[in-house]
């Protein structure tokens, strides 16, 4: 029997980051633990793997680097390798998904729409790397219409021949023809407002705090640091929120439906410094995030979005959780030097506070 | 230290024309003096506007003048806390400055440390038990306070019971002189026993901030508060009995409709006797009025803040209100329940997020002994401020009375224009007369006249903008009281450097510490004079210079609490979160820059004050 190569959300979990690659699995974790996640499916590796080899994708794109010579360490041959990546995306981009392969995406994707009772949803077809490689491949908003998923799911494929995942195997004297990765497509969220949260203070790795940013429309906003977030700081265990930095968003990251791209726009005076959550949502978010810190037992990083259509508070939506890289990997060290209480109490006793005027 | 970052010395500062004559109210020991200029000027000081938001009363300067002494002499002398000394003080136009004392030399320090750690595990290792020998020891010294015997008038001749059988040898000219001397013993000797503990209790606190901080280093200090904060502590007491006696009189539907009256108390309590079931109301308050309704309407420092016991509208308003709020089916009492079972979600919760066992233990034991200790500072300040202060009061005031029967002075009150030293010469100027025999007059006048120019001094004196410091600040501090209580810190000093500079009308905003999240704005009321709390609507936010715990059910009426000092741990910030109510402790100057009337915005989860619009 042929491997399993389309699943949904619900049918995997951690376990199987290299079956459809690490976004796909946490989306499957947390859909399954009972959070609110966009519904959608996976394409596994596998999928990748079918579509390389049952085209002729893998024969032409070797026939073409026989060819293909540079330097991944020499900056001057970074223009050879964007010409030879515009080259391999445009070959992958014109090859035909094996028949069975298209009809049964697109029977998922009708199966999201009649469960969603609605035709022809905006899905997302997110790039999910067994490694994290955080924005090296590619993700595309907004797709519509079952041929529009088959074609943006090629797309995210060829991502993995865009310039700097080439030069990066280039590097790593890994092959350059092949960098299988799985492929999430999913319900898109229309954000009115979104962003990233962790479960740590990342100023000074103080646990009991939740830090959230966000900023109007949709999160890539705030991954790309392309604006600059509102930022809260949450108590986890009081859920009072101890900060509140309202910044000048600018721009808002939104859907133009006429070009049907994404694209920035900018914010009317008056909107730029409007917080863009409200509290019960900051609360809720802190919420979530400690819920989930403790499915996963580390601190988390966590991508959220919220619905513009939908009330409070299904409008929240989880999608991403990832542990935190810096925090979550210190060493635990002690900082009471294991000392009594009454041991501290001396040592209070005998300092004294500073001033600085 | 540039120049630009000191408060003027004590001999510059410049006092309006009508404070002239002020120093001879104050015993020369407690004014800036030239001989002991060179110590005086090398401490920072600053105006206590804790004990002394007022200008001090000569007589209420007493319980000043006893914590110099005893809260000093617990940190130097008897638990010997190592590098800190005592907090001294000095008054300036009838306002109170303190400082604490520079550390001793590195010798002195080493010696006292070996007191200090076998002296401070014993308390420790002992502390319930010595605490109930403290309250029995307290509580011993109120009574023989309340039994002290004050002549109410001299006899025209000794009765035959103090000649018969054997003459006593002595009359009431003695008895008043001796009664007053005990008193003052009594008071001296309460105070001595307020700091038994406090020292350490406040260390404790201190200790267990710099603990949590460590682990948690975005840990707010309101945090910290609930985490050790008692629930059932003496001071709540008070209210409770008040939410106790509101409910018996709902099961009595007649008294509950004299109590929701729009009249004075004494009408109630007239209309109460008049009805039976009244009748056994007003019984249960008499029950329970000693100790728990001994408590004063302000903080219990001074004589015209008044205590429950003599302003009986106090109590009945709140009584009024809850009755009304009964009637809506509200609840009116604290959960004490649920405050413990809050405290202790939060404690384990932070616990739970401790990343390894070895400081988890060291948090755990920190723990214990802040609680060990800590209740102390919530339970002394019933027993010594409210139910003993009150004692005093009604006792000193029958001296006034007897002065005032035989025209030494005119109003009872009057007694509080002279301090403790000179209180006993008004005594024995009347004492004298009467055993001279008919006829013999007393300076009476002259002592009216004094107390007349005084009351003077003191109102010129409340709209004098004292400064908030004195000197230069120093680069540290290790005296426990003063980070604690008075909340000195960098940013502290630096606003009030930078609010002496500043018009107060030109102020928007204002800072202080974060003491009770949440947001609110409404009308200010500034309760600059305590008794002013009758004054206060529902609906008001309150701006005070300190606010205390016996104002609790006044909590229920306002929006949010602003105060010039206090710690997040006073009782009114305390106060505050169990009611959710914002509030914004330690703004140094929140009662001189808004007036009553003014739209304010307080933060409590940012610690800023806004005044949004001004009257």
């Amino acid at each position: 029997m042929a491997e399993k190569w389309i699943y949904w959300l619900k049918e995997v979990g951690q376990e199987d980051n290299n079956v459809v690659g690490k976004k796909c699995a946490n989306l499957g974790e947390l859909t399954k633990a009972g959070f609110h996640v966009p519904p959608g499916f996976a394409l596994g590796v596998e999928a990748y793997s079918r579509f390389m080899k049952e085209t002729e994708a893998t024969d032409l794109l070797l026939k073409f680097l026989d060819d293909f010579h540079a330097d991944p360490n020499n900056v001057a041959d970074t223009l050879k390798y964007e010409e030879a990546s515009n080259r391999m995306r445009a070959l992958i981009e014109s090859v035909k998904m094996p028949p069975d392969m298209e009809k049964t995406i697109k029977e998922y994707y009708t199966e999201m729409c009649r469960i969603a009772g609605c035709e022809n949803i905006y899905v997302a077809t997110r790039s999910a790397g067994p490694m994290s490689h955080p924005g090296q491949y590619e993700t595309y908003l907004n797709v519509c219409g079952e041929g529009d998923v088959v074609f943006n799911v090629i797309r995210v494929w060829s991502s993995t021949f865009n310039t700097r995942s080439v030069i990066a195997r280039a590097r790593l004297n890994l092959p350059l023809h092949y960098d299988p990765i799985g492929v999430a497509v999913l319900t898109m969220v229309d954000a009115k407002a979104a962003g990233v949260m962790f479960t740590v203070n990342p100023v000074n790795g103080d646990e009991s705090k939740v830090a959230i940013e966000g900023s109007f429309g949709y999160g890539e906003a705030v991954v790309s640091g392309n604006v600059t977030p509102d930022r809260y700081l949450v108590d986890k265990i009081t859920f009072e929120i101890d900060e509140k930095v309202i910044s000048d968003k600018g721009n808002e990251f939104v859907y133009n439906p006429e070009t049907k791209e994404m694209e920035y726009v900018e914010l009317p005076p008056d909107q730029r410094k409007r917080q863009c959550l409200e509290d019960k949502e900051v609360l809720e978010l802190t919420r979530l995030a400690k819920k989930v810190e403790a499915h996963f037992g580390c601190p988390q990083d966590i991508e959220w979005s919220i619905s513009r259509s939908l009330p409070f508070p299904e409008s929240i939506f989880l999608v991403q959780a990832r542990p935190e890289s810096v925090w979550g990997k210190k060493k635990r060290e002690p900082v009471l030097g294991k000392k009594s209480g009454m041991e501290l109490f001396f040592e209070r006793a005998t300092t004294p506070v500073k001033l600085k005027m | 230290m540039g120049e630009a970052k000191k408060f003027p010395y004590a001999s510059e500062v410049v006092l309006p024309p009508e404070l002239e004559g002020w120093e001879e109210m104050y015993p020369p020991q407690r004014l800036f003096s030239k001989d002991r200029e060179a110590w005086e000027n090398k401490h920072f000081w600053y105006q206590d506007k804790i004990h002394a938001p007022e200008p001090m009363y000569p007589l209420d300067d007493i319980f000043q003048e006893a914590w110099q002494i005893s809260l000093s002499q617990f940190t130097t002398r008897v638990f010997c806390i190592p590098p800190a000394q005592g907090v001294a003080q000095r008054m300036l136009g009838c306002y109170m400055y303190i400082t604490a004392v520079e550390p001793p030399p590195p010798e002195v320090i080493g010696e006292k440390a070996e007191h200090f750690q076998k002296r401070v595990f014993y308390v420790f290792e002992n502390y319930d038990d010595l605490w109930d020998k403290w309250l029995n020891k307290f509580q011993a010294l109120g009574r023989e306070m309340e039994a002290l015997k004050i002549p109410k008038e001299f006899d025209k001749y000794v009765p035959d019971s103090e000649i018969f059988p054997a003459p006593r040898g002595y009359t009431q000219a003695y008895e008043i002189i001796e009664a007053f001397n005990t008193i003052i013993s009594q008071i001296f000797k309460a105070w001595q026993y307020h700091f038994e503990y406090l020292n350490l209790a406040y260390l404790g606190y201190l200790m267990f901030v710099d603990t949590a901080r460590k682990l948690f280093p975005g840990i707010k200090e309101s945090t910290i508060g609930k985490m050790v904060a008692g629930a059932e502590v003496s001071m709540f007491r008070p209210e409770e009995e008040l939410c106790r006696l509101s409910r018996l009189a709902m099961g009595q539907p007649p008294v509950a409709e004299i109590l929701k009256k729009n009249i004075s108390a004494e009408k109630k309590m007239e209309e109460l006797r008049a009805i039976d079931a009244g009748r056994v109301w007003l019984e249960e308050i008499d029950r329970i009025k000693n100790p728990w309704f001994f408590v004063s309407c302000g903080s219990g420092w001074y004589h015209f803040e008044g205590s429950w016991t003599n302003k009986m509208d106090v109590p009945f308003s709140y009584m009024q209100s809850y009755v009304q709020r009964l009637e809506k089916g509200e609840k009116i009492e604290r959960s004490l329940t649920a405050i413990s079972e809050e405290r202790d979600r939060i404690v384990s919760e932070y616990k739970a997020l401790i990343k390894t066992d070895e400081d988890r233990k060291s948090f755990e034991d920190a723990y214990k002994v802040v609680r060990t200790i800590y209740r102390y500072a919530e339970d002394h300040l019933f027993w010594v401020e409210h139910w003993l202060h009150t004692i005093w009061f009604e006792k000193i005031r029958e001296f006034g009375d007897i002065l005032v029967k035989n025209n030494v002075l005119k109003k009872t009150d009057d007694i509080f224009l002279f301090n403790r030293f000179e209180v006993p010469m008004l005594l024995e100027d009347l004492a004298t007369a009467w055993a001279l025999g008919v006829g013999a007059p007393t300076r009476g006048k002259f002592w009216m006249e004094k107390a007349a120019k005084r009351e003077k001094i003191l109102e010129a004196a409340r709209k004098w903008m004292a400064v908030p410091g004195l000197g230069v600040p120093p680069e540290e501090v290790s005296e426990p009281f003063t980070v604690m209580l008075w909340g000195v810190t960098t940013d502290k000093v630096a606003d009030w450097l930078k609010g002496s500079e500043v018009e107060s009308k030109d102020v928007t905003e204002i800072k202080g510490f974060a003491s009770s999240a949440g947001v609110a704005e409404g009308p200010a009321r500034v309760l600059k004079l305590l008794e002013d709390v009758v004054k206060l609507q529902a609906g008001e936010i309150m701006v005070a210079p300190c606010t205390n715990p016996s104002w609790a059910p006044v909590f229920t009426k306002i929006k949010a609490a602003v105060t010039d000092i206090g710690g997040l741990t006073s009782h009114a910030a305390i106060v505050s979160r169990e009611y959710g109510l914002p509030s914004v402790t330690g703004t140094g100057i929140a009662t001189s820059v808004i007036k009553t009337g003014d739209i304010i915005k307080v933060d409590g989860s940012t610690g800023v004050v806004t005044i949004v619009k001004r009257v």
